[in-house]
């Protein structure tokens, strides 16, 4: 081999060598500027007010909503059925939450990317409203389509902390937290959260998967306002949840209501109107409100942002509004209306003969809470989001198990 | 060279593997919130922070995996061995009812066995009122339950494999060991066995993957105490928006499974698998 060709080999090969760095200089950018760019996109919505003009009426409508919280007759609804005669809509009512995040989890890819979610109207809890509003993903209503809501909606249903000036939201129905239990099976009146943990409830315990109101109901039996509650106070609530591990069964959503029924629990914590429906078919179910207190809370109408029937949406909001429409509906779930007005017509319905159990309705101070039902009622703390994750992880630990 | 072929699978393999990987990884190395949004910032603690918080459910996993897999491979073999040696004309029928509940949803079989294996159900009912088992007896909520669950579930994805590497075995080789003064018990050690190895490999695989991964059967017929590493990964993301703490526990999860399933291939030995 001559000189000249040793040199074209050599050159050739640190050629090919300068070649191969480059490319792999250029591979490790590339993987680099790829992972970079994955970030996400933060989704703090810029606080704007302005409302886009609605446009005409569609003609269709998707609401989406908790369990038993509708009339119903048969397979359809009587409210859903009379709304559509009378407006011309084709509505499609979907039975489809069990639990706010959950519900969250499933609409948030669509919604964080300016997407319909398939909903016109969601029903979520007040946090979740807060929590909701803040990320931008709810449209702000028009008030001026909501005539009813002006004129029938309680006082305190108004303007409420979490949505100021309901901007973004309309209530639904408000409840309560409480216990709910089988007396047959337990073999003794319940009265505190401690209850639950008594030992011969073993694995028979039901407890809600959604953080706040398993934490709430417990800072509540140690005493702690939960609006104010510490970290350290949480820390000691995740505690006591820890040390009674053996006596939970699970953690639900509106499930627990079917584990009550079906005899897998014998208590739980339960919403306030459920019971009364389980009642009809077991009277062994009772519900009470801890003595250390309950969380009160409200369910809310609103529109997710990008809904193709905004139009629609309103007029089945301000729809049941009406008093008439709201007795119907609380008649039948138990829960307490924001309408002003509902319990003079729920009256007259039982005095015209109606079924048995609205005597029971009519007198119930969880459906038209008495000031002393107030009294012992508190609401959610408003967590701010690195709070929550805080809240969130210290929850985690105990459902994990 | 028909390396060409090998393009419309290198492009899925790209689309579908290789860069959710990637994204996954640069996830699970950002920080943030969902208001705030989430930026890389190479927060490599994180695996430590996870693997601490969630070794239980990890290990737990690993756990459920193994047994639902040995248990399978336990009730699969003499089942596909039965079918595709002495299944003669009902080899087909035999197969087909091995299939016959992936007609009906996961979802919706594991609800109905929360149904039959509820504490006053048709099944624990019947038992504690005829006094065979105490009051306080139960399923749902155990170990016993999911595992019941995943067996119930994966039991097709060890059947089918092995039935196939099985029913490809020649009869007369038996016969021929047979005339070789073989036992029967050595003949099966040394020519059944190795030769249904790449079947029992496809369905410890498809069998023990997905049982370590799967969340549905901890959820619907677990408790507290039964949490997969599935189940805290699906909370993590929908509810708790934590999506890097997601990523980084999909990835360690990955990788245990890689790391597993290698020292498995390795130890069984890569020509008896090809074979």
């Amino acid at each position: 081999m001559s000189e000249m060709e040793r040199d074209g080999l050599n050159e050739s090969i640190s050629r090919r060598e300068l070649l191969l760095r480059a490319g792999r200089g250029s591979a490790y950018l590339g993987v680099m500027s790829l992972l970079a760019a994955c970030g996400v996109e933060g989704q703090r919505a810029e606080d704007t007010t302005e409302r886009e003009p609605l446009p005409p009426q569609a003609g269709e409508l998707v609401m989406a909503n908790w369990p038993l919280y509708i009339d119903k007759s048969g397979p359809t609804s009587p409210t859903v059925t009379s709304f559509e005669e009378q407006h011309g809509i084709d509505m499609s009512y979907k039975v489809v939450i069990n639990d706010n995040e959950e519900f969250f989890g499933t609409i948030r890819e669509p919604l964080s990317q300016g997407q319909s979610a398939g909903y016109d109207i969601i029903v979520m809890t007040d946090w979740m409203i807060d929590k909701m509003e803040r990320l931008g993903y709810l449209e702000p209503l028009h008030h001026d389509r909501l005539p009813n809501f002006a004129d029938n909606a309680l006082p305190k249903f108004k303007d409420p902390i979490y949505d100021p000036g309901n901007a973004h939201s309309i209530p639904w129905a408000a409840g309560i937290t409480g216990i709910g239990y089988d007396i047959s099976e337990t073999g003794r009146e319940l009265t505190s959260v401690n209850d639950l943990f008594d030992p011969a409830f073993a694995g028979r315990v039901g407890m809600f998967l959604e953080m706040r109101d398993t934490f709430d109901l417990v800072l509540l039996s140690m005493g702690v306002e939960p609006a104010d509650a510490t970290i350290e106070q949480v820390e000691q609530a995740q505690k006591i949840l820890l040390d009674n591990r053996e006596n939970i069964r699970g953690f639900y959503g509106n499930d627990y209501a079917d584990q009550l029924a079906t005899g897998n629990l014998i208590a739980s914590m339960a919403w306030s109107g459920d019971i009364f429906a389980l009642q009809l078919d077991n009277p062994n179910l009772r519900f009470v409100i801890p003595e250390e207190g309950g969380n009160a809370w409200t369910d809310n109408m609103a529109i997710p942002a990008g809904a193709e029937h905004p139009t629609d949406a309103h007029l089945f909001m301000d729809y049941v509004y009406d008093p008439r429409i709201a007795a119907n509906i609380t008649e039948w779930v138990w829960y307490e209306s924001p309408v002003a007005g509902v319990q003079q017509i729920v009256q007259e319905d039982v005095a015209e003969g109606g079924p048995g159990y609205l005597k029971k309705l009519a007198e119930s101070t969880l459906v038209f809470p008495t000031p002393e039902t107030e009294a012992n009622t508190h609401p959610y703390k408003a967590l701010e989001e690195e709070e929550e994750q805080v809240w969130n992880d210290l929850f985690q630990q105990v459902i994990q198990g | 060279m028909a390396y060409w072929l090998l393009l419309p699978g290198g492009l899925w393999l790209l689309l579908f593997y290789v860069i959710p990987t990637v994204s996954m990884l640069s996830i699970s190395l950002q920080e943030g919130t969902l208001e705030q949004g989430y930026r890389l910032t190479w927060n490599l603690g994180i695996y430590g922070e996870v693997l601490l918080a969630h070794d239980t459910q990890i290990l737990r996993s690993l756990g459920y995996g193994l047994i639902t897999t040995v248990v399978c491979l336990l009730i699969a073999y003499p089942l596909s061995y039965t079918i595709a040696i002495r299944g003669g004309r009902w080899k087909n029928v035999l197969l087909f009812l091995v299939i016959l509940p992936f007609f009906v949803s996961f979802i919706i079989r594991t609800l109905s066995w929360k149904f039959v294996l509820a504490d006053e159900g048709i099944f624990l009912g019947a038992l504690k009122s005829l006094g065979v088992l105490g009051e306080d007896f139960r399923l749902l909520g155990t170990a016993t339950a999911v595992l019941g669950g995943l067996i119930y579930g994966f039991l097709p994805f060890m059947a089918l494999p092995l039935y196939v590497s099985l029913e490809k075995m020649d009869p007369s080789l038996l016969d021929a060991a047979s005339d070789l003064y073989s036992s029967r018990v050595s003949a099966f050690l040394r020519v059944t066995l190795p030769l249904s190895l790449p079947g029992i490999f496809a369905g410890t695989l498809l069998t023990f993957i997905p049982a370590t991964g799967d969340f549905i059967n901890a959820q619907i017929l677990g408790g507290p105490n039964q949490t997969m590493i599935g189940n805290v990964i699906q909370r993590e993301y929908l509810t708790n928006n934590d999506f890097p703490e997601a990523a980084a526990l999909s990835f360690l999860l990955m990788a245990a499974i890689l790391f597993g399933i290698f020292l498995y291939a390795r130890a069984i030995g890569t020509e008896e698998l090809t074979g």
